[in-house]
């Protein structure tokens, strides 16, 4: 059985936060970073972010709730964005955000879509179709600065692993 | 010394930047000098990141500012970041290399200091960048008239992304103003100690005999009112 309107409407909502506080924490990063080739790059990706806000915000009307509504995910999760954010170097930014957040939400995405009717919740699934393919070309383009400036790859795999076991630990993000 | 009560510390920048207080201490070159374009579109790749660490810093400061203007302000970031690699690259293609100029990161810290989001807009989109509309379609002619269209191509590209900017601001500030009208003081005052800031970078040397016409058309397009863009003409015509 699929999910109801509320419950994707609390999903959305969860999905749109999570964009909303990634936006920020981008926007919050491009002055601080120093290296000009990083600051570059994550003012393309404030836009892709905000745009996948946006549209999860205008599904939230979609589906009987206030347009662009939010609702905050489970704590520990917003403990999780909100330790990511303070993060100081740039390579340990970049690494928490391409490696452990986006993978993680792709992850989420995935769950989503198996557990939605894809005919009755079309809209959504087209919005995490696109939002999962403009996520994974800023993976991509992650990769692709590393290679153009290597010292930003220069991180502690236990310290990406161990974020990445904390991420993956948050059962389920919607409360 | 500058008056550091009109600047906030400066964005970071990593060990290839030279980052200078005045105008007068970077490379001025005259207009005939052979590395004067290349050091020029060098200068205009740092200003845009100045530009895009200015609407960043709008996102983060602000949480709490409407919707539509953040995802306005999340635009910019994106297009400034764009036309910083647009510079970039012509720069890179005549032979220049990032940090052989210093450079002046003004913008970021004169307008990050005001705490009112209508006051931040009103220096940096409907003041730098509507000046900046001036210059740069000034500039397209002197490129095309040099035979240089890649350079006029470019800024093609940038006025128009520019004239988006100034729109928005345009619209905002006037929302913003009529939602809390305390908003204009902010303004007023925001413009005073940014004009001053100014003044304090360029030096007389910076502005003298620095002057473009006003592009009626393109801010018209951008949101200014008939009687603005008049005002504005007769200025700059001295």
């Amino acid at each position: 059985m699929g999910l109801n309107v509320k419950i994707r409407g609390k999903a959305v909502a969860t999905f749109r936060y999570i964009h909303v506080d990634m936006m920020e924490t981008l926007a919050q990063w491009t002055p601080s970073s120093p290296e000009m080739e990083a600051k570059l790059m994550l003012g393309e990706h404030i836009w892709d972010v905000a745009q996948s806000a946006d549209a999860l915000g205008k599904r939230t009307r979609e589906l009987r709730m206030q347009l662009h509504h939010s609702e905050k995910p489970a704590d520990a999760y917003v403990e999780l964005l909100a330790d990511i954010r303070k993060e100081p170097g740039t390579a340990q930014r970049l690494a928490s955000f391409y490696e452990v957040l986006l993978p993680g939400l792709a992850e989420r995405y995935r769950a989503y879509l198996d557990q939605t009717d894809t005919l009755m919740d079309g809209p959504t699934v087209r919005i995490i179709e696109q939002m999962h393919a403009v996520e994974a070309r800023m993976m991509s383009q992650y990769r692709e600065l590393r290679g153009e400036v290597p010292t930003l790859g220069k991180v502690d795999s236990t310290w990406v692993k161990a974020l990445s076991q904390r991420e993956s630990q948050i059962a389920s993000i919607v409360t | 010394m500058q008056d550091q009560t009109l600047f906030v510390p400066g964005p970071a920048r990593d060990p290839r930047f030279d980052v200078k207080e005045r105008w007068i201490e970077c490379a001025n070159f005259p207009p005939e000098h052979p590395e004067q374009t290349v050091q020029f579109l060098h200068r205009q790749m740092n200003e845009e990141i100045d530009s895009l660490e200015s609407s960043a810093r709008n996102l983060s400061d602000f949480p709490d500012a409407d919707w539509e203007i953040r995802m306005c302000l999340a635009r910019q970031c994106a297009d400034e970041a764009r036309h910083s690699r647009m510079f970039r690259r012509l720069f890179e293609k005549r032979g220049g290399r990032v940090g052989q100029y210093p450079v002046l990161n003004f913008q970021y810290r004169i307008i990050t200091r005001f705490d009112s989001l209508a006051g931040r807009l009103a220096i940096q989109n409907r003041s730098f960048e509507a000046g900046g509309l001036d210059a740069i379609t000034a500039g397209i002619t002197q490129a095309r008239n040099d035979g240089d269209f890649e350079l006029a191509d470019l800024y093609d590209a940038q006025v128009a992304d520019e004239i988006s900017h100034v729109r928005f601001a345009n619209e905002w500030i006037r929302k913003l103003s009529e939602k809390d009208p305390s908003n204009l003081v902010r303004i007023g005052l925001a413009m005073k100690l940014a004009s001053q800031a100014f003044a304090e970078v360029m030096g007389k040397e910076g502005t003298e005999g620095v002057h473009y016409p006003a592009d009626r058309d393109g801010r018209l397009e951008a949101g200014f009112t008939a009687e603005e863009v008049e005002i504005t003409a007769r200025l700059q015509a001295g």
